[in-house]
């Protein structure tokens, strides 16, 4: 028996109430006024693919300053000011884009705005603070990557899947470039891309919108525009070959990255690619759970990472080896039932399963306001327009069986497979 | 007004003793359970750490007349989501699910939990798979630290082994051990049902009686615990030469949820170490850049608690990093915060309650813990007015009370002859091979 889930939208995005002010800052308004909280995020179209070799990092090392100090803030203020108006903050820097959000009691709304637009305004930059976040990005460096299997392995699988794309190196940049980025490279950076014109404001909770949008009008509209941003980097020549590196390190056992560069966010194939992602690797009875963990019992665990990018990313596979299995057929196992979805595809009951779980993920995404927020600014950022928020739904719908063996047989060609293992280093 | 609405609740117990509660609330078109089993990680008999896990994780693996498969292709074509683990306290199976499917999904529920077959090669398995984690977990610095700590503080309490069991044990543990923690602990008596979401109430507490009425009594009631004691402070090194990164952490015995200093060790905390702007943040990561994070929180259990600082550093910097800690820890213990520190920490916890329970998840998740921890539930709603009356006093006291200032460990998981002598000043070293905290 298939059983079909209800076809309504994961989410009404009617009253959202959206207007771009006349520097180029966009704004979507979306009121739920049950509880009084608010989720507010902050989009600039800035990370790491808009950065430079030798300047790596900067994006992320960028976030950190944010937090340093404003004209009318001092250093540390932000969150303290914030927290005791009952709020909360944190950030993150991708690929593609650096998002700021702030959780709160709405009678914090006012204090949100006036902090927000501030260092949007007119950021305070100082070499004490720079160098104060240069040594904490440092440290997150060596917790995430220098002293982590996967943050190594990953980083060594983008430069094989990349030749010349900036998704090359990692967000948080080479030990190198953080250590050397000065002030003046993040007085041109802010100046760039911190401007009106490449942000956009995206408010959900306990707000009216006729009065927060008056808020915002007053509070950035000053902020001058901001030049026209620099296009990134975009080339990168075909795959013509498999490519693969190995990462010593002290290990009791083993475990693999492989890379396939994917479609860009834009292209109806990455819906496919999440399907196939779905029944590859999600719940106990994915395929690559069931074949590699389950029956043969050649990995303790299994993923696959589909993440959607503004330019072509990279379809993740990943698999932390049982000790003593044999890395040989544990990747040949693994290449096995890739090549039975390319040839064969996928039954349907298996693209129902998989319609059915990424509906329940949608739907508890968007169960949280700051879940709906970040919905409606990953959406715009990259796809263009905040409603396919609510569209991802529809897009799994149209995806059939013979799209996801098409997608298996053209995006993960053996050809085009970059692969890294783990070279265990037995110290003791 | 806290900006908290508790569900509208029905909540009755069946003739076996079976708790049932239904907390109907509007949202999106999901519905989230939890059958909660009085019988956790504590339970685990000397010898056998790891099998509350065990018989949690091998308990879908085959119930009433399913196969593990069966329940698996059932459960996922349905777009839900069920999954057990043991706590110290408890053992929870979730079930996150399209709400119109379940009524169905209630009964599998139901027969994992009260029904397990634990077919002897899906326990075997899972045995091996486990103990293949713990050998990648081996490689990661922070997953040592933790698990050492808990060792490390408690001792030989039943709180003082990882839940996740330890090597040894699991090496041991065989399909009847399962069966027999399992007929010994789980029955309706100590038992709890939450269902939360758009549900119809008079609908499901008919399907909970169906499927679960006639679940049959546990051998044993789970027993109180004793106290966790405090001992002198000592120092731990678990030597992993490789690391170019020391793991920290300060550990001592704490609170257990019902202690009457709960509420002001909450909000003491959120100064020292639970937000971005805390003392320990102030100090570690702001003034001196010794580290990306640095946390410390009252990790509260139904019989004790710990209390911990989690941090990291390069090698060179540990000691630096530990006294600084310490003297932070003294400071607010013995001046106690500011006004302005409790207002600001109050607002705080206050302002983003509501966010906390926003959720179907969330809902089932609280009411669950409100059960196992002997808290009332109407006391959810009052919890932001509860914050806002701690005064200095009061937070300085709990501070005082249940800091770890003079007793519980420093540990630290990186290379030992980068860090024993660095941390020697802090108490008596001794030094832990990883493989002691796996």
């Amino acid at each position: 028996m298939v059983w079909a889930p209800a076809l309504s939208a994961a989410i009404d995005l009617s009253s959202v109430v959206a207007h771009t002010l006349s520097n180029g800052l966009r704004v979507r308004i979306l009121p739920d006024r049950l509880v009084p909280v608010v989720s507010y995020y902050t989009f600039f179209r800035v990370g790491s693919r808009n950065e430079r070799p030798g300047a790596t990092g900067i994006s992320h090392l960028f976030e950190h300053m944010m937090f340093n100090g404003s004209e009318r803030f001092g250093p540390k203020e932000f969150d303290r000011v914030l927290e005791a108006h009952g709020g909360a903050s944190n950030a993150y820097t991708s690929n593609d884009l650096t998002a700021y959000h702030d959780d709160f009691a709405s009678e914090a709304l006012p204090i949100v705005v006036d902090l927000e637009s501030d260092r949007m305004r007119a950021l305070r930059i100082t070499e004490e603070g720079l160098a104060q976040e240069r040594s904490v990005v440092m440290e997150e460096r060596r917790l995430r990557t220098d002293n982590s299997h996967f943050g190594l392995m990953e980083e060594q699988l983008d430069s094989l899947v990349f030749q010349a794309h900036p998704y090359r190196w990692p967000v948080i940049g080479w030990m190198d470039d953080i250590a050397r980025i000065s002030r003046a490279e993040c007085l041109e950076f802010f100046a760039t891309y911190y401007a009106p014109g490449n942000a956009a404001i995206y408010v959900c909770g306990d707000v009216d919108p006729d009065d927060l949008l008056a808020r915002i009008e007053t509070a950035y509209g000053v902020i001058p525009r901001g030049p026209p941003v620099p296009l990134p980097a975009g080339g990168e020549p075909p795959q013509r070959g498999e490519r693969r590196a190995a990462v010593r390190h002290p290990a009791h056992a083993t475990a693999m990255v492989a890379g396939f560069r994917g479609p860009a966010a834009s292209e109806p194939d990455s819906a496919v690619l999440d399907l196939l992602q779905t029944c590859l690797a999600s719940g106990e009875g994915s395929r690559l759970r069931r074949r590699l963990v389950t029956e043969l019992e050649v990995a303790v665990s299994v993923g696959v990472g589909w993440t959607w990018r503004a330019d072509p990313g990279v379809f993740l596979l990943s698999m932390e080896l049982a000790p003593g299995a044999s890395p040989r057929k544990a990747e040949l196992a693994l290449w096995t039932e890739i090549d039975r979805i390319a040839s064969r595809g996928v039954t349907e009951r298996e693209m129902a399963r998989a319609r059915a779980l990424l509906r329940s993920g949608v739907l508890h995404e968007l169960s949280t306001r700051n879940g709906v927020a970040h919905a409606m600014g990953q959406a715009e950022a990259l796809l263009g327009d905040w409603r396919e928020a609510g569209r991802s739904l529809e897009r799994y719908a149209a995806v059939t069986s013979a799209d996801v063996r098409r997608a298996a047989r053209e995006w993960l060609d053996p050809l085009k497979r970059n692969v890294v293992w783990l070279d265990p280093e037995v110290t003791s | 007004m806290s900006g908290v609405i508790l569900p509208d609740l029905r909540a009755v117990r069946l003739e076996n003793g079976l708790r049932v509660v239904v907390g109907r609330r509007p949202g999106v078109p999901l519905a989230a359970a939890r059958l909660v089993v009085r019988a956790g990680s504590a339970l685990d008999p000397a010898g056998a750490f790891g099998l509350a896990h065990l018989v949690a994780l091998s308990s879908r693996r085959g119930a009433g007349r399913r196969t593990g498969r069966a329940i698996d292709d059932l459960v996922e074509a349905l777009g839900a989501h069920l999954g057990g683990g043991a706590e110290e306290d408890a053992t929870v199976h979730g079930l996150s699910a399209p709400v119109e499917v379940l009524p169905r999904l209630l009964e599998v529920l139901a027969a994992v939990v009260a029904r397990p077959t634990f077919p002897k090669e899906e326990v075997d398995r899972l045995r091996r798979r486990e103990r293949a984690e713990l050998a990648h977990d081996s490689d990661e610095p922070g997953t040592v630290a933790d698990r050492a700590l808990l060792e490390a503080v408690y001792g030989d309490h039943p709180y003082g082994h990882p839940v996740d069991g330890k090597d040894r044990d699991l090496a041991r543990l065989r399909r009847p051990d399962a069966v027999a923690f399992h007929e010994r602990w789980f029955g309706p008596a100590e038992a709890l049902l939450v269902v939360t979401g758009p549900v119809d109430p008079g609908a499901t507490l008919e399907e909970a009686d169906r499927r679960l009425g006639r679940w049959r009594p546990a051998k044993a009631l789970p027993p109180e615990l004793p106290g966790a004691v405090r001992r002198p402070r000592r120092v731990i090194v678990v030597d992993k030469p490789d690391a170019t990164q020391a793991q920290i952490r300060i550990g001592g015995v704490g609170i257990p949820r019902r202690s009457e200093d709960y509420f002001p060790a909450l909000l003491a905390n959120a100064i020292l170490g639970g937000g971005f702007t805390s003392r320990l943040v102030e100090a570690i990561r702001v003034n001196r850049g010794l580290s990306y994070g640095v946390r410390s929180r009252f990790a509260v259990g139904r019989d004790s608690g710990l209390f911990v600082v989690s941090s990291f550093t390069k090698n060179e910097s540990a000691g630096e990093l530990v006294e600084v800690a310490l003297d932070e820890m003294a400071r607010f213990a013995s001046a106690g915060p500011t006004a302005e520190e409790v207002a600001r920490a109050a607002s705080y916890l206050a302002g983003l309650f509501p966010l906390s329970l926003e959720t179907h998840d969330h809902w089932a998740d609280r009411i669950a813990d409100a059960w196992i921890f002997g808290y009332d539930l109407a006391e959810v709603p009052r919890f932001p007015d509860r914050i806002r009356r701690i005064g200095e006093e009061e937070a300085r006291g709990a501070a005082l009370r249940h800091l770890p200032l003079e007793d519980g460990v420093v540990l630290a998981v990186g290379p030992a002859a980068k860090l024993e002598k660095q941390l020697a000043r802090f108490g008596p070293v001794e030094l832990w091979p990883v493989r002691r905290a796996m």
